[in-house]
Parts: C-alpha cells; structure tokens; sequence
C-alpha cells in the first residue's frame, strides 16, 4: 500500500473544495473536490497537444480562449462552434490533466499550498476522482522504473548511442528519435511532437533499455538542502507559484 | 458528436456486451470504463490490454506498409475481447475495449458497430 502524495490534496478532495492546489512542479484545479484539469511547466498544455499535430490551426485556439477564456469555457466553445467533437476534447483533456497531474504530484515537490475559489478558464469537461489522479501518477511512476531504474534519463538531454544496438524502433519512438540532437530533453521532444511527456518518458526510458539512447552517467549534483531560514521563507505563499514561473521561464530560454 | 460516456455506453448496446472502455496504450490509463471487468478491476484491466494493444500496434508484422492497426480479437471458450483503435487528428494512442459474452455475442456485428464508434468519437 503505497503512502499518499500530497496529504493536502486528500482533505481538499474530502471537504469537496473549489480553487487551486498549487505545488513546486504544478498546479491541480479543483470543483467540488474533484480534479477539472492539470498544468505543469513539464508537460505540453492542451494548447500544444491540439496544435502541434495542426489539428486546430493556433488561431482558432487563440479565438476561442479570447472569446471564451474569461467565462472559464474555452472548452465548450470549441466544441459549441464545431471546432473539436466532444470526443476530441475529452480524450485531449484527460490525456493533458493526467500528464500535467504526474509531475504536479512529484514526491517531494516542495511546499503545498491552495487557493480557494481560483477557477481554470478551460472549463468543466471531464473531472476525475482525487484518488484516481493521484492513484495513476503512482502506478505511472512505477511503471517508469519497472522499464529502466534511472530518473535521470527523464531530464537529461536525449543522446543517440553512436554504435547501433541492434534493436527494433518502432514509429512512435522513431519520431522521438529523430529529435534527440543531444540538446532537448525529453519535455522538448515531447513540446514538439505535440505528444503528453510521460509518453516520451515511456519511449526514452525503452530506448535507454534497449541500448539505443544513452544513459545519463552522472547524476545532475543535486540542489544543497536549503538552510533553515530560508525554508521558513518557503512558508511565504507565492513561493511555490514564483517558482514553478521562474521554471517555465527557463524553459522557453 | 458523442463524448467518451455516450460511446461507451452505445457499445454497451452490442449484443452480449458485458463490459466496455477506452484505454490510452501508451500508458495504460483508462480514459472512460462502463460495465462490468473481466478480472473484476477496471484499472488493471486497461494496464493488461494496454500491453497488448501496443504489442500489436507497434510490431512491425502488423502493420508492414506502414498502414496502421485496425482491431485485435481475442476469444476464450467463454468471451470475445474485441480492441479498436481510435485513430485521431492529433498525436494519441487510444483504444476501445469491448467485452463479450461468447453465447449472446456477435463478433462480426460487434467488430462494425465497434468500428463507427471509434469514428464517431473524434467526428466533428
């Protein structure tokens, strides 16, 4: 029986809360206790999914979240004006919310905190169970390891191993191979195709099973643990928030 | 324009349907569950035909044209599993499961209805 990762998300989900659990890797949007929809600087937003791959032209997109963004229904409005079958909508929402929910309920992501009534301007489309989310980002965490036993290939840059290893690559990861210019990290890989990133994480971490891609040698040195001042000053409310900007904007450098 | 519930539960209208989901294959999620569960358990179901679907859907035999893969049947002396994937305009890895008793099912009629659904899912 594994141990809850965020205890906070537990009661919120208990008391039927409405806002925005805001962590270090993401942010959790709840309506009456259930998640309505996931962000995380990791993952591709639903912007990206049904952009990327020119299934929505990126102006139409940008209409619908100017036209419907302040209304919170930039989802409804998609479909209403026969833009996305609803079907579409729910399969890119969840696909969008699951991924983001990964990474957003990082062990040990820092400090928690929640703000009542802040409100997603997607809309309601398809909530799911508290425990669902948080029972999936564990069985996918697992299921990770279980592939390949090293995180770092998560975050490292993806490298092509210069000697062929002999092993089958199938299209999906033949797309993500064609990527890997040993620059962008699987998030970028992931940007780019238009793909949720827990997928290309699935697909890098079978490359570097299969000897295709490299294993990342050295661990990245990790962060020295903050002094206690300094951990007291987490207590500071925007922190989680200015972090997970400040991670963002290092990411579009 | 169905979303996820309503094609689920139009499969659920098959003949000798028992159970039906939609299943993500990349990485094993259930996306949308109606019915009953061979093994009782929705969610490890999904991880078990997930495995399969992906097997059949990335194996170069399959698919030798480079065509994609349309169903994969799988019959026991008391079900039929029927897998459709779902093809999409945007980058996605989806299927739908639809579980069959082996007495009250049809295979051929199921393997049509099972196939518009598919469409009609991501039809706008």
């Amino acid at each position: 029986m594994s141990t809850t990762v965020s205890p906070m998300l537990v009661r919120l989900a208990a008391e039927r809360a409405t806002g925005a659990l805001l962590r270090d890797h993401g942010t959790l949007y709840l309506v009456d206790g259930q998640v309505v929809h996931a962000e995380s600087p990791a993952s591709p937003g639903i912007d990206v999914l049904l952009t990327s791959a020119g299934r929505l032209p990126a102006e139409d997109w940008q209409e619908a979240v100017d036209r419907a963004g302040t209304r919170g229904r930039v989802g409804r409005f998609l479909v209403d004006s026969g833009r996305l079958a609803d079907g579409e909508l729910e399969l890119c929402h969840l696909s969008a919310l699951f991924d983001a929910a990964f990474f957003a309920l990082a062990p040990g992501s820092g400090p928690t905190r929640f703000r009542y009534g802040a409100a997603h301007w997607l809309g309601r489309i398809r909530p799911v169970s508290a425990a669902v989310v948080e029972r999936e980002s564990q069985r996918r965490r697992r299921l990770l390891d279980e592939l390949w036993p090293y995180p770092d290939t998560d975050t490292a840059p993806v490298v092509r191993r210069t000697t062929p290893s002999g092993q089958p690559v199938t299209p999906r990861q033949r797309a993500v191979l064609d990527l890997a210019d040993g620059e962008r990290t699987p998030g970028d890989i992931a940007r780019a195709l238009g793909r949720p990133a827990f997928h290309t994480l699935i697909d890098v971490r079978r490359l570097a099973a299969a000897g295709t891609v490299a294993t990342p040698r050295v661990a990245p040195t990790a962060p020295s643990p903050v002094p206690a001042w300094v951990a007291q000053v987490a207590d500071d409310p925007d922190t989680a928030l200015l972090r997970r900007l400040r991670d963002a904007l290092e990411a579009s450098l | 324009m169905p979303g996820i519930d309503e094609c689920l539960l139009a499969a659920m209208v098959v003949p000798g349907a028992l159970g039906a989901s939609l299943v993500d294959w990349t990485s094993g999620l259930a996306l949308g569950t109606v019915g009953d569960s061979p093994n009782g358990d929705h969610e490890a179901t999904a991880a078990e035909t997930a495995e399969l679907a992906r097997m059949a859907a990335e194996q170069r035999a399959f698919s030798p044209n480079g065509l994609p893969v349309e169903d994969v049947i799988i019959t026991t002396p008391s079900g039929y599993h029927l897998l459709r994937f779902v093809e999409t305009a945007f980058d996605s890895s989806v299927f739908l499961h639809l579980w069959l008793d082996r007495e009250e099912g049809n295979l051929a009629l199921a393997r049509i209805r099972l196939s518009s659904l598919a469409e009609q899912l991501v039809l706008a």
